[in-house]
């Protein structure tokens, strides 16, 4: 019940500010297909650029999505508005708030993705986008409005949020096998990336694109990351002291 | 009942609550009065989990207050001295969040926001967006988020601050009648008239420690019914007399400007709170 007031809550918020999440969700990742894809005309493992680009823009799309609709969000809930306070006063248990938050983050990272996918449809590239792929995008989400919500509850002020993009989120973008394949770094430095939620994410989703089934490894991190930081938010939420 | 017992709360060094022992009983209107920073709202923000105790515990109905009993959270709503609400949504929208926060059916949400916002004359406004209103209408939005879910505990700090005169009366005449249906208010505030006209008990509070509890009429009556002040040297003195014929007989003996009046709750205020500032 709590679950659905959040998402409530969400939705709200969605359709608010319909024009302003949904140019947000298209502008940087219409760049990089036009510079990096159109623009500078390569092939990548004998197929065209774009085909290893698109998966990875759409991975990076659900971590940007998901984050950004978390982090801001309730950085300025809690620090600036004051509105947790409500929340927290409730019979709505609090997990059940976590929770809600995490979906309804993870539903706006898919909507960033499906964005990226009507854009590109036209160009007929051949790669597959199932069940599977979105389900990979729902998880990927997770984990990053987990982390988003984490971030968010260990913030000093509300202007934290934009701080977090710059040390999180960006390097994970061009880092973690959105641009380039991570098997082309250092070794060393290549395993540090590969356990990255988003490098995971990316090989998955165009392995599905590829007709290949997604690794169990990679659902492991995904998880892994998903289970630690859902534990330090709940923990944070009940235990504390000043919120 | 809430009880509450040996609650401290610390901020690193700064004690911002200390030892605070308090009962309030069922249905009683309770006003907690204090200088700035003497632990008010902290108070208040341990008493709706926002905040959590260093020591001490909070009972209601014999149960503890935590953040997980969900069952005594239930009976609570509160009235924060900030406009703790979303900004960005409109009043139906956040009169709706709450109403879905408490767990009410869709059509009593509907009903209820339709006759708060009637009654504090907002309904005309309920497509506005919080961020637009005035001060005194997010006050009033407050008021009416709160009392959607007709809890038996509600907890007000500072409910009328910036509010103009008429409204602050017609919030008083509410939170009369709401008190009247047997539900227990802890109010903080800054107005004295306010806790002297509307409170059955005060505790005055200094520097996180409890210093008095007990009626506005008997801290009165304790302090003298009757006030003199006395004019002189630009400063304005006041003596409180127990009968009035003591305080016309000081007055007759006295050389310069004075007036006689009744001693308030604000008399008590500042002969306890005030003296031991002004002793610091």
């Amino acid at each position: 019940m709590g679950i659905i007031t959040v998402l409530w809550e969400k939705w709200t918020e969605f359709k608010r500010d319909f024009y302003k999440i949904t140019l947000a969700a298209m502008v940087s990742p219409l760049m990089y297909l036009i510079i990096f894809g159109m623009g500078i005309q390569t092939t990548s493992h004998g197929e065209p650029y774009l085909n290893f680009l698109i998966p990875g823009i759409v991975a990076m799309s659900t971590m940007t999505g998901s984050f950004s609709a978390v982090a801001q969000n309730m950085s300025v809930q809690r620090l600036y508005e004051k509105a947790l306070d409500q929340v927290m006063v409730s019979p709505t248990p609090l997990w059940q708030f976590i929770v809600g938050q995490i979906i309804g983050g993870s539903l706006r990272g898919i909507y960033a993705a499906v964005m990226i996918l009507i854009l590109v449809y036209p160009i007929h590239t051949g790669l597959i986008f199932n069940a599977l792929s979105f389900g990979i995008m729902f998880l990927n989400g997770l984990v990053f409005s987990t982390i988003a919500l984490t971030l968010s509850f260990l913030a000093k002020s509300y202007t934290d949020a934009p701080r977090f993009t710059s040390y999180i989120i960006m390097p994970m973008s061009f880092l973690c096998n959105t641009f380039f394949s991570t098997d082309q770094m250092p070794s060393g430095f290549r395993e540090v990336v590969n356990i990255l939620p988003l490098s995971q994410a990316s090989a998955m989703i165009r392995g599905i694109a590829h007709g290949q089934a997604p690794g169990a490894f990679g659902i492991l991190v995904l998880v892994s990351y998903l289970v630690i930081f859902s534990l330090i938010s709940v923990n944070f939420i009940y235990k504390k002291k000043n919120l | 009942m809430i009880e509450i017992s040996h609650l401290t709360k610390k901020f690193g060094e700064y004690t911002a609550v200390e030892d605070l022992n308090l009962t309030v009983k069922t249905g009683e209107f309770f006003g907690l009065l204090g200088p700035n920073g003497a632990g008010k709202t902290t108070t208040i923000s341990m008493m709706s989990t926002v905040l959590l105790p260093t020591e001490g515990k909070i009972l209601i109905d014999g149960k503890p207050l935590t953040r997980k009993n969900s069952e005594e959270k239930r009976k609570l709503s509160v009235i924060t001295q900030e406009y703790s609400m979303r900004q960005d949504m409109t009043m139906d929208e956040v009169m709706e969040y709450q109403g879905r926060l408490y767990f009410m059916k869709k059509k009593d949400i509907k009903e209820k926001t339709e006759k708060l916002l009637e009654f504090s004359g907002l309904i005309d406004h309920r497509r506005k967006i919080v961020r637009h209103l005035s001060g005194g209408m997010k006050r009033k939005l407050m008021i009416c988020r709160a009392l959607m879910i007709d809890p038996e505990i509600l907890l007000l700090d500072e409910p009328t601050a910036g509010m103009d005169a008429l409204s602050r009366r017609q919030m008083w005449n509410l939170l009369r009648q709401v008190n009247g249906k047997d539900m227990t208010i802890i109010l903080t505030t800054h107005y004295m008239e306010e806790a002297q006209s509307l409170c059955d008990r005060v505790a005055l509070i200094n520097k996180g420690r409890l210093d008095a509890v007990d009626s506005p009429q008997k801290m009165i009556e304790s302090l003298g019914a009757f006030a003199v002040d006395v004019f002189q040297e630009n400063m304005t003195k006041s003596r409180f007399f127990t009968t009035r014929d003591d305080a016309i007989e000081y007055i007759r003996n006295l050389e310069g400007k004075a007036s006689m009046r009744d001693t308030n709750l604000e008399d008590v205020f500042v002969e306890r709170i005030g003296r031991s500032l002004m002793k610091k």
